[in-house]
Parts: C-alpha cells; sequence; structure tokens
C-alpha cells in the first residue's frame, strides 16, 4: 500500500523525522503552483512562497496528508501565516512548523535538537511512537540517498563529465518526491550507467541559488555549458552532508542540517563558511563560471548577491540573474555568459577539436 | 584603536560633506547644539540631544568637540543594548541614521550607491541606504558589530557585510521565533528552553565584547543599567496609557512615533529614563490644561512613517488623531537586576512582532478600544510587514477595527506618489466617520 505523504518546503525540513513517522516526505516543488500564484501574501514576498500557498488554495496539494512548515526565512514564516490563516480552505492540514537557528555552533545545535524532539514528540501523539530503531534506519535510507549523490559528484569532477546538469536537476526533482527506496535503487542504476561513459565538453559552471527553476540547467547546456554543481536549496545543498549518529539520530539530524553547505539564510561563521564554500567547489570541480539565480524578494539571495560581487572575490565569473519562479528566465544573458565563457576556456585550453 | 581613531576622523569629515560643511562648521554646530543645560527641554528635545551626543560619540568627538576614544559596536535595530551600556560601548544603529540622511534628504544618494553595488531594488531601504553609506565610507569605524536574527533578514544580513568590509568580528545573537503569547503547558517549557538559550548566549556576547576591546564586565554595572531600563519601561508605558486611555492634547501621534522607543538604541541609558519621564509629564500636565482634546477618529499607527519630506502624516493628522503606536507599546515585562541574563533574554525573546500576525494583530485588539482604526504604513521592500496587511486586514474586520494598509516607502521616496495615498486616506477617514 502507497505511504500518505506530508509536503515539506525548505532544504531545512528535517524529512527523516517525517519518514520515521510513517510517512513518505513529498517536497513541494518550485514548479507545483506557479501557474496559480497567490495574492494572499502581498507583492512582496518571493515567488517560491506565493505559488505554494497560490497551490494550495487552489487544491494541488490535496492529496497530502498535511504539510511542515520551517522558520526558514522571513517568507516562509508568512507562509505558515497564510496557511494557518486559510487552513479551512486549505485541504493539507499545517502539521508542525520547525524554527531553525540562523547561526551553527554548539549551543544552536543543542536547541535545534530540542526543538526537533519536540517535533518528533508532535508527531508521535499524531501517528504512534517513532522508535530510535525506525529513526536510525530512515536516516541511513536518506544517508545513503547523499552518499549517491557524492558518487555522482565524482563523476562530474572528470573532465567532459558524463552526467549532465539537466540529468541532475531531474535526479533531484525526482528524489524530492519518489518513495525513498525506489529512489536509491535508481540512483544507483544511473551510476553504475554512467561510469565509464563518455562526457559533454563545455565550460563547467556552478548554479547558486534558492529553490530555483529547473530550466536553468537546460538553459545552461543548451547555450554550450556543463552544469556540475549545483548549490541550491533545490540542488545538492539538500544532499550534501550524511546524518552522524554518534550523538543520538536527533541531535545527529539537528547537526547536519545546521552544518550543511548553508542557504543564504545563514549568518555569522556559517555564512562565511559558505562563502569559502564557494570557492572551495570552484577548486575541486573546476569551476569556469557561475550562474547565480536569485528569486526576486528573496532578501537573503538578493543580499548575499551583493556581497558576492562587491567584496567576495569567488575566483570566476559570475552571471547574477533575478526572476520569478513562474517567469521565463532570459536566455540572452545566459547565452552571452556561455559564449564569453566558452571563448575564455578555448583561450586557455587553445583551439578544441 | 590608532587606525579606528584615523578612520573616523576621515568618516566623519564625509559625513559633514553630505551637509555641505566643513570641520570647522562642524565642530561649531556640535558646541552650539550642546552648549545650554538640558533642564527645561521638551522630552522629545531631549531625546533628540541623547541621540545627537550618542552619534558624534561614534566619531570619537564629545560634547564640547574634544576628541576621545569610544568603542562602538554597529547594532542591528532591534539588539537590546542594554550589556553594551554596561561595558560602555556606545551602540551605532545604522537603519536610525538611514532614517536620519532620509530627514536630511541625503538618502537617495546611498542607495543608489547600493544598487549600482549589485544591492537590489527589492531590499529594504533602509539597509540599502546603510550599504551606500558602507559604501561611501561614512558610518564610524565600528570596534565590533552585534546582530539580532530579529525581525528581518536583510538587517541580519547587513551586519555580516559590514563586518567582512571593515574586517571587524560580528557577533550574531539567535533569537527563537514566536514565543510571545503562548500560555500552554507546552508553550511554557518552549519560552523556557528559548530563554536559556539566549542568556547563554548573552554571556557569550559579554565575552565576545571583552575580548575584542579587552572591557571587563561587571554584574554591578549591569543591574544598574537593568535598573534604568526598567524606570525608562515604567514612564514610557504609563505614557502611553496616559495618551491612549485618558487623553492628552499634547500628543502628536507623528512626532511621537518618533520615540520609535521598542527599537531605540537608548535603553539603558540614564537619559532615557528622564526622557520619557518628561513625556509622560508632559501628556499629564497638558490634559490637566483644560484644552480639550479634538473630537476626531483615534488611530493606532502601525510601523513607521516616511522619514523623507512629505506631506502623508500632516495630511492624516488633519482629519484623525494618531494616540498611539506599534513602535511605542510596551510589550515587555519589568526585568530582574538580580537576574539581568535571563531578563533580558525573556524581553528579546517576547516580542510580539516576532510571532504569527494572527499573535500580533491578536495583542492589538487585547488593549485597543473597539472602533479606533488602525493605519498601517507599511514598505514594499519589508518582507515582514507588508505580507502581513491581507490577513490584518480580515482579522481587524472582524474585531470591528478599520484598517488601511498603506504601500508606501519609509527612505526611499523615489516612487511616492502622494495623491494615490491620500485617495486611500480619504476613503478610509470617510469611513471611520461614519463608524465614529
Amino acid at each position: 500500500m502507497e505511504k500518505k505523504r506530508i509536503g515539506w518546503f525548505c532544504s531545512y525540513t528535517p524529512i527523516e523525522l517525517i519518514e520515521a513517522a510513517g510517512f513518505a516526505p513529498y517536497g513541494i516543488r518550485e514548479d507545483s503552483g506557479y501557474s496559480h500564484e497567490d495574492v494572499y501574501l502581498g507583492d512582496s514576498i518571493c515567488s517560491y512562497v506565493r505559488s505554494c500557498l497560490g497551490g494550495a488554495l487552489a487544491g494541488s496539494y490535496d492529496f497530502l496528508a498535511g504539510v511542515v512548515i520551517t522558520h526558514s526565512c522571513e517568507c516562509m514564516r508568512r507562509l505558515y501565516d497564510g496557511w494557518h490563516f486559510k487552513q479551512e480552505d486549505i485541504a493539507p492540514e499545517c502539521i508542525y512548523f520547525v524554527d531553525v537557528p540562523r547561526v551553527y555552533n554548539e549551543g544552536s545545535t543543542a536547541y535545534f535538537a530540542k526543538q526537533l524532539q519536540r517535533f518528533k514528540e508532535n508527531l508521535e501523539q499524531r501517528y504512534g511512537l517513532i522508535s530510535e530503531e525506525r529513526l536510525i534506519e530512515t536516516i541511513k535510507k536518506y544517508n545513503l540517498t547523499r552518499d549517491l549523490f557524492n558518487r555522482v559528484l565524482e563523476l562530474r569532477k572528470q573532465d567532459n563529465p558524463p552526467v549532465s546538469g539537466v540529468e541532475v536537476a531531474r535526479l533531484i526533482s525526482e528524489s524530492m518526491t519518489m518513495e525513498r527506496d525506489e529512489f536509491n535503487h535508481k540512483l544507483e542504476a544511473f551510476i553504475v550507467e554512467k561510469e565509464g561513459a563518455s562526457g559533454n565538453p563545455g565550460p563547467r559552471i556552478m548554479i547558486f541559488g534558492g529553490p530555483t527553476d529547473a530550466s536553468l540547467a537546460k538553459l545552461i547546456e543548451g547555450s554550450g555549458g556543463v552544469v556540475v554543481y549545483e548549490n541550491m536549496c533545490n540542488g545538492l545543498r539538500y544532499n550534501d552532508m550524511l546524518v552522524d549518529f554518534d550523538e543520538g539520530p536527533v541531535s545527529g539530524i539537528a547537526r547536519r542540517y545546521l552544518r550543511k553547505n548553508p542557504c543564504p539564510r545563514m549568518l555569522g561563521t556559517h555564512a562565511d563558511h559558505g562563502l569559502e564554500e564557494i570557492r572551495r567547489l570552484v577548486d575541486i570541480f573546476r569551476i569556469d563560471g557561475i550562474v547565480y539565480h536569485s528569486i526576486k524578494f528573496c532578501a537573503n539571495l538578493q543580499f548575499m548577491a551583493g556581497i558576492v560581487k562587491s567584496e567576495f572575490n569567488v575566483g570566476v565569473p559570475m552571471k547574477i540573474i533575478e526572476s520569478d519562479i513562474g517567469s521565463e528566465i532570459d536566455g540572452r544573458e545566459i547565452r552571452s555568459f556561455i559564449k564569453n565563457l566558452c571563448h575564455k576556456v578555448a583561450g586557455k585550453e587553445g583551439p578544441r577539436k | 584603536m590608532a587606525e579606528n581613531t584615523e578612520q573616523r576622523k576621515v568618516q566623519f569629515k564625509n559625513f559633514l560633506a553630505l551637509l555641505g560643511i566643513g570641520e570647522e562648521a562642524g565642530d561649531d554646530y556640535i558646541k552650539s547644539r550642546f552648549s545650554g543645560p538640558a533642564d527645561g527641554l521638551k522630552a522629545s528635545q531631549k531625546r533628540g540631544r541623547l541621540l545627537a551626543e550618542q552619534f558624534i560619540r561614534c566619531y570619537n568627538k564629545t560634547k564640547d568637540c574634544s576628541e576621545k576614544y569610544q568603542f562602538v559596536a554597529w547594532r542591528s535595530l532591534f539588539m537590546p543594548t542594554e550589556i553594551m551600556y554596561a561595558m560602555d560601548v556606545m551602540p551605532f544603529t545604522t537603519e536610525m541614521v538611514a532614517a536620519q540622511l532620509a530627514i536630511m534628504g541625503c538618502q537617495i544618494d546611498r542607495i543608489e550607491t547600493a544598487e549600482e553595488n549589485h544591492f537590489s531594488q527589492d531590499l529594504c531601504s533602509f539597509i540599502r541606504t546603510a550599504v551606500g553609506s558602507v559604501i561611501e565610507d561614512i558610518f564610524p569605524m565600528p570596534d565590533i558589530l552585534i546582530t539580532s536574527t530579529h525581525l528581518c533578514d536583510p538587517s541580519a544580513k547587513f551586519g555580516g557585510y559590514a563586518s567582512m568590509k571593515y574586517k571587524r568580528p560580528e557577533f550574531v545573537l539567535d533569537v527563537p521565533y514566536g514565543l510571545y503569547g503562548g500560555v500552554y503547558e507546552e508553550d511554557v517549557k518552549r519560552i523556557e528552553e528559548g530563554v536559556d538559550y539566549l542568556s547563554q548566549q548573552y554571556k557569550d556576547l559579554v565575552r565576545f565584547i571583552t575580548e575584542n576591546t579587552g572591557v571587563e564586565f561587571h554584574e554591578e554595572k549591569l543591574k544598574q543599567v537593568i535598573e534604568w531600563s526598567n524606570q525608562a519601561r515604567k514612564w514610557l508605558k504609563m505614557g502611553n496609557e496616559f495618551a491612549y486611555y485618558t487623553g492628552t492634547p499634547t500628543i502628536k501621534g507623528s512626532k511621537d512615533i518618533d520615540y520609535a522607543s521598542n527599537l531605540m538604541q537608548t535603553w539603558g541609558t540614564e537619559e532615557i529614563v528622564d526622557v520619557y519621564r518628561a513625556r509622560y509629564e508632559e501628556f499629564v500636565r497638558s490634559a490637566e490644561s483644560g484644552v480639550p482634546v479634538p473630537d476626531k477618529p483615534r488611530i493606532h499607527w502601525y510601523h513607521l512613517k516616511p522619514y523623507y519630506k512629505n506631506n502623508l502624516l500632516s495630511y492624516i493628522e488633519e482629519h484623525v488623531r494618531i494616540v498611539s503606536s506599534m513602535v511605542n507599546y510596551m510589550y515587555w515585562d519589568e526585568m530582574d537586576p538580580e537576574d539581568p541574563f535571563r531578563s533580558l533574554a525573556r524581553k528579546t525573546l517576547m516580542i510580539p512582532a516576532y510571532c504569527p500576525v494572527s499573535v500580533r494583530a491578536e495583542v492589538a485588539k487585547k488593549w485597543m478600544i473597539e472602533g479606533d482604526g488602525i493605519i498601517a504604513f507599511y514598505p514594499k521592500s519589508c518582507r515582514h510587514f507588508h505580507s502581513s496587511a491581507r490577513i490584518e486586514a480580515e482579522i481587524f474586520k472582524k474585531a470591528n477595527f478599520p484598517y488601511l494598509a498603506i504601500d508606501g516607502d519609509c527612505i526611499d521616496n523615489r516612487g511616492d506618489d502622494f495623491a494615490i495615498m491620500q485617495t486611500r486616506v480619504d476613503r478610509f477617514i470617510k469611513s471611520m466617520r461614519k463608524i465614529k
């Protein structure tokens, strides 16, 4: 029998707890609600959140048993408000609102672990006990996914990587909605198929962004680039680190989510780490250029765009583009950026055959 | 310190250049500003004098224009200031200075500087002004930066940017969300966890300040600061309640919003006690003077106001009385000087504005007199407040509080359209009169 599904929105949602409670976590994607964008929250809120609430009001998520919202930024905070306020008109209940610290240190990890313990207890009150064994088993499944994505990343470090950004975007999208064991099998099979395969030439691109439009990878690769890293909320930021069991499963989950490659929502030393991480990834993946995609009205992404353009040298050319979730990305800007990178790469390597 | 001293001299010159004056004229202005005694001034004048002195101290200037080094902490708008005063560190609130630049008509160039440097037009205009001021090197060099995660994202991100720009250390106070108003056992447990978490961070803040300035912490001093903060709180609350429930012809809401006490950097100074006491006494004196309170619809003001030159507030006040405001609402309990860190943590946590919209609206509903109206002035660049308008409108409609949300901007007047706002205000006032 198919499991009931609980929706989630942000890469800071501890989805292991949802699955351990007997549900299939279902990631509300960037493309799920944009055709009926909400006006309820006003136009100063990012289009992802507006589309999520719009989708909820229009019945797009009626197949869900509930949703979990995280307090990850000022827009997500209003998604909770809107959902809560219009709950009578929305089928899936908002079952929990998780407050997520914005710094990573021992104090915030301990505090977050307490909040997750409370979330776990809430799930248990609703759906029955979550045993430690079941939670650990679930974490192992999710760790396997992360391990497998790390293997995909290894393939992408090669010259002419055999894996395209379009393929990875599709896999990530599936990982957010498919049953976990089934997805892990699929991902494993994909890796086996790709190992030793020939790959795609072209400037190596990192996409940096939030819940970015999946068409971006297609545009980049259609213009001659190859996406080798998705530093995005609906990219590898959601899959980058494993949960460590040493300190107990709930604390391990808390640490993993706060410590992972940060979204621009994070502050202090971990935000600095996020910037350094861009440079590190540029080196490791020999990235030629970064496409920075900022959703309009995401203050964190927009502010960070100013920082990386004016204060922090990422070491390679960077193109900043802004758009709404549902609006078309300006292909000319991408093509021109990739074309320039092609010239640059060709200049570095000599004429290509 | 030597580097900061030299740089602040340059930055002060840069600031004066905005006003079109040189150092000599600047010194003359400072001397004249502080030549007389503070006694006998009106409450708002006392407040202005205090803020002006704090401002020049951040550039190492004293009231008599001599030079004296001052440790300066750039502080985000909602970061409590008591620990800073207990450690002789002067807070410098960039958003407040952004408002001042708008009053002076100097904001747009700063905003455009920020935008030219890839800071999006969608970002909060207070913060764009601050970013532009950093790029133009107008603000005084910080020794440290102290940022809290509440209420809004751009303010929190700005601290990290300025820290990087000036290569000065930043402390981030991580404030849990949504704890105000909790009454159930489970809520109380959450609140206490939040208090534990925050009070530990305040202790870490003390260590951070000592490590980066060398200033030693003395708990006795913090207790004194907490005492002053409590006294100021008492007078502010008495003034608010008197103005709202008893009524006084003195209060001019558009000016009273300027106290913006919730976000002000003066909590913990001895002077602010005197300011709020003077405000209360002015209200009482004028109520006793026999001058009638004008018979106009009464308004509670939400959020801030346009700081650039504009006619909106004076137009509104021709027709209604602004008798209270969100930014002056006293929401926290008296603190316990014997338990300063936990008290401060509780004060920081229990803020209705950093809660779901429904909680915030409940607070207003509880103490407002039914039939009084609400005008919310929400900048579109403020996601936190602007996005609340529709939910608030529905909540207040059910509670019989007429509600008007005006789209505007506090700082950036490039899209200002008074005619549109006027139409909306006219319609609202008409409906208010019907109710009255």
